[in-house]
Parts: C-alpha cells; structure tokens; sequence
C-alpha cells in the first residue's frame, strides 16, 4: 500500500507539477513584430506620416483588445525616403535587427520592388500600397506572402477607360506627372484606351513641382480634346485645374481620387472643380472599419481622414494582419499567416469591421470577411485588392457618386 | 501640329510669368555674390522659411493676404539677418568654397527645422477664383499678373535701395573692392548684417509668391534653386540687373522652347544656355569681364 | 545584424569610391565639381541597361560605366574647367540635371521616369541573397584597394605633383609652359570612370536604378564625405565614406535609444545633423580629421 501510494504520490506531484508548469507556457505568447516601412520624407512625403501613425494607432486597438491569438503588436517604424536604396537599408535593419516579420506600409513601387526581395528571404510578410504591376508577377511574389491592398495600375486604367466611355468621350487627351507612381496609370490608360479603338489627341508628361503649367495646358487645349484624363498630385492638379478655369474654355476632367483630394478642393473653391469627375476605388466610407480609422486619423492627425486613403490601407493592413493570426494560431509561423490572410478576408464569411468583432467569430469557428476601411479588402489570385471603382462628380466642392464602374 | 503667332505670344507670356518668379531668388542669389563673393546654396532655403511665414500668418489672421505678406517678409529678412550672424559671419573670410559648403549645410538645416517645425506635408492658400484678361487669343493669368507686379515691385525697391540710399552706396561699393570699403571707413560688418536682411526680404517675398501661386512646404524653394543660379549666371554674378535679366531671358527662352524639345527638356534648356552664354561671354551677359576666367 | 551591417558595409563602399574620385578632382587638383552624380548616374544606367536589355554579361557593363562617364567628361571638361570656382560648381551642378532630364526624357532607352527594374545581383550562383551580398562586398573592397592603390601611384608621381599644382597656383604652371587646361580635363575624367564604376556595383546591389536616386543631394554628400575625412588625402577620402555612412545610419538607432523621438521627426533631425555637421566642419575643421592641414 506504501509503495502503491508513494508511486502515485510521485506519478501524482509530477502530473501536478506539469500542470502547474503548463499556464506558464501558455502565458504571454512571444509578441508579433511589425515593421512599419513608410515614406516619410520624399516623393510620399504627404501621405507617410499619416500611413506610420495609422500603423501605430491600429497596432495600439489589437493590444488593447489583448492581441492577436494573444500575441501584442510590436511596431517598429523606419523612413524609407520614398527611394530603393534607403528603403533596402531601413528593411535589413528590421528584418535583421529587429527581427520583424511583417512589413507594412511601403508605398513607391520601387521601395516595395526593392523590399520583396528581403521579405521573400527572410520569410516575412510584405502589406504595401504601390502599384506598379510586376509586383504581382508570380516570380516576384512566388511565396505569396506580399499583399497589394491598392487597386494596381492594370485596374485603375481600366477604370478610367470604362469613365471615358461613359462619359462620351471620343477624342481625350491625358495629361500626367511623370513619376513613377502617376505616369504609369497615363500610360496603362493609353494602352487601354487604344486597344479599344480610340484616339488621343495628346499625351503629356509633365515634369513635377513646377511653378507653372500653362504650356502645357496650353498644347493640350490646342489638339482640341473633348475631355482631358489628369494625372497628378493636388500641387500640379491646383495650379493647371486653376490656370484652365481662368482660360474659359469648357472641358471634361476625370481625375484619379488621390488627386482631387480634400487640399485640392479647400485650394480651388467650388467654381473650378463643379462638374469634374473623379475615379475612385469606392473607399468604404460606410463601413465600421472606416468610422473607427477615420475617427482616430483625425484625432491624431489634425486633417481629414478622405486625404490619405493610404493611411486607411495601413489601417487595414494591421487589423487583417491580426485576424490572420488569430486564426492562423500563436505559434503559427509567417507562411502560414499569410495563407490565412484570404481566409479571413475573401469570399463566404461574416462581414466584420473590427479586429473584435472578427476573433468573436473565430472563436466560435466561424468564417469571417473582413471589409476595410479603404476598400472591401477582397484578394484575388496574385494578392491584388480587387476594389469596386466608381465615378463620382464633383458638385459644390464635394464628391457625390454617379454611378458603379466594374461590378 | 502648328503654331500660329498667337501661341507663340501666349508661349512668351508664360515664359515672362515664370521668368519674374524666379527673378527675385536670382537677385538674392546675386546680391550675396556682390558682397560675400560665393554663390548662397541656402537661397531656396530662405524662400521657403518666407512661405512658411507667410503661411502661418495668413492662417492666424483668419485669411488676410496683406498679413501673409507682412509674414512672409519679415520671416525671410529674420532669417537673413540670423544666416548672417550665426553661420556666415564666423567663416566671413574664407574662401568661397567654404561658403557655397557652408551654405549647403544652413540649407539642410533650414529644411530640417521647418520639417521639425510645421512637418513634411504641403500646404496651399486658398485663392479667390479670376478670370484671365484676354485679348483675342493671348491670355493672362491675373494671378501670374499679381505676382509679375509685386515681383517688379520688390525690384524696383531694391534697386532704388541700391543706387539711391547712403546704405546702397556701402553695399555697392564692398560689392566693387571690400578691402578698399573697410579702409574708406565703412563697418563692413554692419553692412553685411543689412545685406543679409535684404537678401532675406527678397526671399520672403519670393516665398509668399510661390507659396501663392503653387504651395508651401519645406521643399519647395530648393527646386527653385537651380534655377535661380542658372539666371544669376547668365546675368552676370555680383550684377543685380544681370539677374533679373538672365531670370526673364531663361523662363521665355525655356518657354519658347516647348514646341520643339518637350517639356522635360526645356528645364534642361535653361542650363544649356547657361552654358552657351558662358562659354561666349563667360562673366555673364551684363557683366565687365573681372576675375573669371 | 550581419546581413544588415553587411548592407551598410556595401554603401559605405560604393561612398568610397565616389569619395575617393572626388577628391582626387578637388582634394588633389582643385576642380570645384559639383556635378558628381551625374556620372555616378551614367555608370549606373549603363550596366543597368546592359544587363537588363542587352543581356551582356556584368562585365561588359562594368567596362562600360566606367568609360561612358569619362568620355562624356571630356567635353564639360575642355567647355566648363576655364571657368572660375563659383562658376564651375553651378556649370556642373546644371550638368548633373541635365544627365537626369535626359535620363527622364529617353523614355525608349531608359524607361524614363519610372526606372530599370531587374537589374540582376552578381554571383547569382549562389541562390542565396546572404552569400551574394558577401561576395560583393569583397568584389568590391578589393575594387577599392586597388583604385586608391592606383590613384595613390598617381598622385605619388610627377604626374600627381602636377596636379597638385595646378592646385595650389595655376599660372606657376602656365609659367612653366605647361596647359592646365589639358590636366584639368583628365583628372575630370579619371574621377568621372570612378563615379562610373561606383554607379555599376550600386545598380548591381539595390537591382533597381531610377532617376531621383541621382539628384544633387548625392553629390552634396560625397562633398560632406570628403570634408569630413580630410580633403588631398585618400584616406581622409575613404575615412569621410565611412564616417558619412556610419551617420546616416547610425540616426536610426538613436532613436531605439531616445524613444521619444517620433520617425516623422527623425529624418529631419538626421537632415539637420547632416547640415550641420557642414557648417561646423568648414567653421572649426575645414582640414577634415584626416586632411592637410593648409
């Protein structure tokens, strides 16, 4: 009886001494480094700051609600200064350094074509907003493990080629900054535009921060276009929409949604911009995630939410980035998140805004959707968004939607 | 496609427009080449510091375009007169690499700080909306208007300063021979510090009249730069008409251009000429030929 | 770490040889140059190009970025080095923006304004980018042994000695019968095949070239580079490259440091340190730490 009970007191203390052991493995998962990899300074300058904070701010929502699959955010910010070099060297820092193993944020298609490269090496997520589409070439992106959460330049064009036609037009001309994130939408619009059928009467390039477009207007208005697709940054947007208005002459504009933003319309005024359209990726103002993203941007920014739709893909960005783990498990490693990432994003699933309401969900086993602030966040094949444009007409200095371009 | 004379007109038109814009960072650019002998690369520096002063009054006066003027002018001239005591001053006697280095450095600095200061991002005056004045097919912008007048104006003051005041006359004549000026009396030091603030209410115009015809940001006075070098070189350094001159010649010369080289080379143009008009007169266009070659 | 001090140890590199090319134009010959990224530009776009649309092997486009840049420095050369300082810095300053509009302009040669991807890594025998990296970084320091070797001969030589007067006083030479002019104009070039050869190992390395890597901030670095190191010595030269890089850097972990400090504010504190690093070199040590002292 003795032994028996010594046994068993010994088999007894070590089962309890495991159990006792067990919370304290289960305890305080390692947190999930993030490296937010955003263009500070630079061509993206505007739109950089903005992006970090909202990286920062959503990181801060998951922590408060306890993390994902318990895991807290760390965040790690760097300035990529909108060029590949500088942006090579600020992701082998927190790759190597810091050891992230996601990086969101970078905007330039050549910092996140320089990026992928690293991230695909070490593993790690790659979330980022350029456009350029040998991005989602299937040898860049063999791992897919990077995310495009803006509408890549093949979308967009065909969005502005669908506007075109259904405004009437027959005889556009495209007026465009020539740098690398603008003039690629001019020339895959060119390209569409064409191969449809079509005509332009011109194609210009312009070069960026100039003081005056007039020439340039000036050539474009003398081929006589019947509309004008413009392709710029609200700077060159205000002075040539300023410099065409005082000229007189009637025109149809269709402008992307990052160009006529709220500084571009607060700089002309309602008389200029009434009747320009606008193509965008319908931004879901509507949607919880946007409320949420919008009520913070402007808390901690001090401008309106609608100026930077980057910083809601951050936003974005961050939130699925969460759910994926969630649902993919604290131990999960980076591949297996990003195979989770269209799990929680595309397709059947509960439509969901928050990080919250999602891991609710989860945990009853649930399928989710997650619909972003910046767009519903549905991936295709090559870990595109595919986002729904539409046109919308500017009237007394405001946006209002006029109709659905490709759904 | 083919050009009547009208366009040409309007080219010319344009090309004056942008030409008086960048005639005051080249009067800048000269008149601290006169005095001081080196080429001020914080020059576009000093332009935006005038725009961000312009800015932040125009936004505390609740939209006043006279206070944002005021803001902008004295901005620049604090900023000139502070250049001078703190960064150049100290190094005064140095050669004039020294000086184009140094004013590199107070050009980051400057950016930096207004960076740090109002952060990265762009910011525009909200216009009232005008209709151009047309005359057949030739048209004038009545902004680009406003701000040829004020940019003749400010000119016009500096050259009435120069040539009509006891003050003008000391900096002429530490322009012509420093050494000379500082035997005959005259407190170079004092002079300088009044050079300087001049130079800095140049800018600070300059600023506000960027900042009003396209934005303000810590950015946008160094893209002004080159350009301002170009026109004060092809004037003729140290030669305050030369500038405004060269400023003029270049923007119609660049504007006129577009039809046959594009509007991405006609920014090249202005340094191509630059480089002609050294080569055949290489003390500038206005100047006497002294010490260059 | 490695990998990441590795990176840095590359660009510190390809400083060098951009440092070491400019000083021996002004450190050692006096020519006020401010167009250096223009040729930095050029080698750089050359192997680019040749690699990414002719398909020759690396080595053609080295030979290339090296020669191209100095052949087109001869012509600024003979046209710009009879001007004095102050016209010359801004003559070549224009230059290196010409060299970039052409670059934006010749959308059919150069992709314009949005840049030659693809640029591929050297050694891409090795798959892995861990094992690339190295091997390049040891390319590229015996690259830059040798280079300073060489223009240490040059300098070191009657040849150098020349130069150097032209330097320090030009009509001593003229006196003696000898052009300057004709000097002034190699040395342009020798320093330009460098910038050159510079730009071929950089386009290898980051595999993507576009043309506002080359603006004039470049050049106003290398200047900082060799201010710092110490003007007409090429280890003042190599140090500056190091020195500069290990600035730029290092910025970034002041701030894991400092956590206070946002990454908005950060690069403008880097750029205000930057500037006045400038300021207060030429003020209190305008000989650099390693330079003559003059």
């Amino acid at each position: 009886m003795n032994r028996i009970n010594r046994r068993q007191f010994i088999i007894g203390g070590a089962v309890s001494t495991l159990a006792a052991a067990l919370p304290a493995f289960a305890q305080a998962p390692a947190s999930f480094r993030i490296g937010a990899l955003n263009p500070i300074t630079g061509a993206g300058a505007n739109y950089g700051a903005g992006m970090q904070k909202s990286i920062l701010f959503a990181a801060a929502e998951i922590n408060a609600a306890g993390g994902a699959a318990g895991r807290k955010f760390e965040v790690f910010a760097e300035d990529d200064q909108t060029t590949p070099n500088a942006g090579v060297l600020a992701a082998k820092k927190l790759i190597e350094v810091n050891k992230v193993q996601a990086i969101l944020g970078t905007w330039a298609s050549g910092v996140s074509l320089a990026v992928m490269p690293l991230t695909n090496d070490a593993n790690a997520l790659l979330m980022h907003t350029s456009g350029a589409v040998a991005l989602a070439d299937p040898k860049l992106n063999a791992k897919k493990m990077s995310f495009r959460y803006q509408g890549s330049s093949k979308h967009l064009s065909k969005a502005f080629m669908k506007a075109a036609q259904k405004e009437g037009l027959k005889r556009p001309a495209v007026m465009a900054s020539n740098n690398p994130a603008t003039a690629p939408h001019a020339e895959g619009f060119r390209k569409e535009w064409l191969a449809a059928g079509g005509q332009l009467t011109d194609f210009v390039l312009y070069e960026p921060n100039r003081t005056s477009y007039r020439s340039e207007l000036q050539q474009v208005l003398r081929s006589k276009p019947d509309g004008i697709i413009l392709s710029g940054y609200a700077p060159d947007g205000v002075l040539i929409i300023r410099d065409w208005f005082q000229s007189g002459t009637k025109m149809k504009w269709i402008m992307p949604g990052f160009a006529a933003n709220p500084e571009f319309l607060k700089a002309l005024g309602n008389e200029p911009t009434e009747g320009i359209v606008v193509v965008e990726s319908i931004v879901n103002e509507g949607a919880a995630a946007y409320k949420a993203f919008a009520k913070q941007y402007e808390s901690v920014m001090g401008k309106p939410a609608a100026s930077n739709v980057y910083a809601a893909m951050c936003y974005d960005m961050v939130n699925v980035l969460a759910l994926a783990i969630e649902a993919a498990g604290a131990n999960a490693s980076s591949a297996v998140i990003a195979q989770k990432v269209h799990e929680v994003t595309t397709g059947p699933g509960q439509q969901v805004g928050s990080f919250a309401e999602g891991r609710t969900l989860l945990k009853q086993g649930k399928r989710i959707n997650y619909e972003g602030a910046s767009s519903s966040v549905d991936f295709d094949d090559e870990n595109d968004v595919d986002p729904t444009f539409a046109a919308f007409v500017i009237k007394s200095g405001a946006w209002q939607r006029t109709y659905l371009i490709n759904r | 496609m083919d050009l009547v004379w009208a366009d040409y007109a309007n080219l010319v038109l344009n090309g004056l427009a942008e030409g008086l814009l960048i005639a005051l960072p080249a009067l800048a650019v000269t008149l601290v080449f006169g005095v001081a002998r080196f080429p001020n690369a914080a020059t576009g520096d000093l332009v935006s510091v005038g725009g961000f002063g312009a800015f932040g009054a125009y936004k505390v006066s609740g939209g006043s375009f006279l206070m944002a003027a005021i803001g902008g002018l004295a901005a620049g001239a604090a900023a000139g007169l502070a250049s001078w005591q703190l960064v150049f001053k100290p190094v005064a006697r140095h050669g004039s690499v020294t000086l184009l280095l140094t004013s590199i450095g107070l050009g980051f600095l400057i950016r930096a700080l207004l960076g740090l200061g109002f952060g990265n991002e762009h910011n525009m005056f909200e216009l009232p909306m005008m209709r151009a004045w047309t005359m057949g097919a030739i048209a004038i912008n009545r902004m680009d208007g406003i701000v040829a007048l004020l940019a003749l104006a400010t000119m016009i003051g500096v050259f009435a300063l120069l040539h009509a005041t006891p003050a003008g006359r000391v900096l002429r004549a530490m322009a012509d021979n420093v050494d000379l000026a500082r035997v005959a009396g005259i407190n170079t030091a004092r002079a300088s510090a009044w050079m300087w603030s001049l130079v800095g209410v140049v800018c600070g115009i300059a600023g506000v009249l960027v900042g009003l015809k396209t934005q303000v940001s810590p950015e946008v006075g160094a893209e002004l730069l080159l350009a301002a070098f170009a026109a004060a070189v092809v004037g003729g350094l140290g030669n305050p008409l030369g500038a405004v001159a060269g400023a003029v010649v270049l923007g119609v010369a660049q504007e006129l251009s577009t039809p046959f080289v594009g509007f991405t080379y006609k920014i090249a143009l202005s340094y191509a000429v630059m480089l002609l008009v050294l080569l055949w007169r290489p003390q500038g266009l206005f100047n006497r030929v002294q010490g260059v070659r | 770490m490695e990998a990441y001090l590795l990176a840095v140890f590359i660009t510190a590199l390809v400083y060098v040889l951009l440092a070491v090319g400019l000083d021996f134009q002004y450190g050692f010959t006096g020519l006020i140059n401010f167009g250096h990224v223009g040729f930095f530009a050029i080698g750089a776009y050359a192997a680019a190009l040749c690699a990414v649309r002719l398909h020759w092997p690396p080595v053609v486009g080295f030979g290339l970025a090296i020669v191209l840049p100095a052949l087109i420095a001869w012509p600024l050369g003979r046209v710009a080095l009879r001007l004095h300082d102050e016209y010359l810095a801004i003559v070549t300053l224009g230059f290196s923006e010409i060299v970039r509009l052409v670059i934006i302009s010749e959308k059919e040669l150069t992709n314009g304004g949005q840049g030659v991807p693809g640029v591929p890594r050297l050694f891409t025998v090795f798959a892995s980018n861990g094992w690339n990296d190295f091997l390049l970084a040891i390319l590229l320091a015996l690259t830059c042994a040798l280079v300073v070797w060489l223009l240490r001969q040059i300098t070191r030589s009657p040849y150098g000695r020349l130069i150097q007067a032209i330097r320090d006083d030009q009509t001593a030479l003229l006196a003696l019968g000898k052009n300057p002019a004709r000097f002034k104009t190699q040395v342009l070039m020798v320093g330009s095949g460098i910038a050159g050869l510079a730009g071929a190992f950089y386009a290898h390395y980051v595999s993507f070239v576009t043309p506002d890597q080359f603006t004039p901030l470049v050049t106003f670095y290398v200047w900082m580079a060799i201010i710092m190191g110490g003007v007409g010595r090429l280890r003042g030269a190599v140090a500056g490259a190091f020195l500069l890089v290990a600035f730029l850097e290092g910025s970034r972990f002041i701030r894991d440091v400092v956590p206070g400090v946002s990454e908005v504010a950060m690069s403008n504190v880097r750029l205000a340190a930057v500037g006045l690093a400038l300021i207060l070199f030429m003020r209190f040590a305008p000989q650099g730490l390693l330079g003559r002292r003059r």
